[in-house]
């Protein structure tokens, strides 16, 4: 069982650990990005944060109708 | 923090992490496809489209 004491309780050596590590973090990076991308397609397509006066009234209908009084 | 990686095992927690995301990502779907405002494929059903016009103000 000397061989036993090199490693850890997962059996990685510390420099497979470090690789695995830099992968996992780059493979989060990636996923949450698009994460990212993703949500904020959404949000452009419908809120999901209704204002005080439900989904009806957002703050860009205030605008467009602010313009439209003024054209 | 990698270090981590020398108490769990790196297998296990890819396959538990993938389970979680798969199955919180389908639960997600799933919930906005009940409802009528995030349903992307047949939007909001015939009801809630005359319930969501009907209290609209008069135009001026």
């Amino acid at each position: 069982m000397a061989d036993r004491q090199d490693t850890s309780l997962s059996g990685l050596t510390e420099n497979e650990a470090r690789e695995f590590h830099a992968i996992f973090v780059q493979s989060f990076v990636v996923y949450t990005v698009i994460a990212i991308i993703a949500h904020f397609l959404v949000w452009m397509w419908r809120p999901w944060f209704p204002g005080p006066r439900g989904y009806a009234q957002q703050l860009l209908d205030t605008a467009t109708t602010a313009v439209s009084y003024l054209v | 923090m990698w270090r981590i990686w020398l108490i769990f095992d790196p297998r296990r927690v890819l396959v538990g992490l993938a389970t979680f995301l798969l199955i919180l990502a389908l639960l997600i779907h799933f919930i906005l496809l009940g409802t009528d405002r995030f349903n992307w494929i047949e939007g909001p059903r015939p009801a809630a489209v005359t319930q969501q016009a009907s209290p609209m103000p008069p135009s001026r």
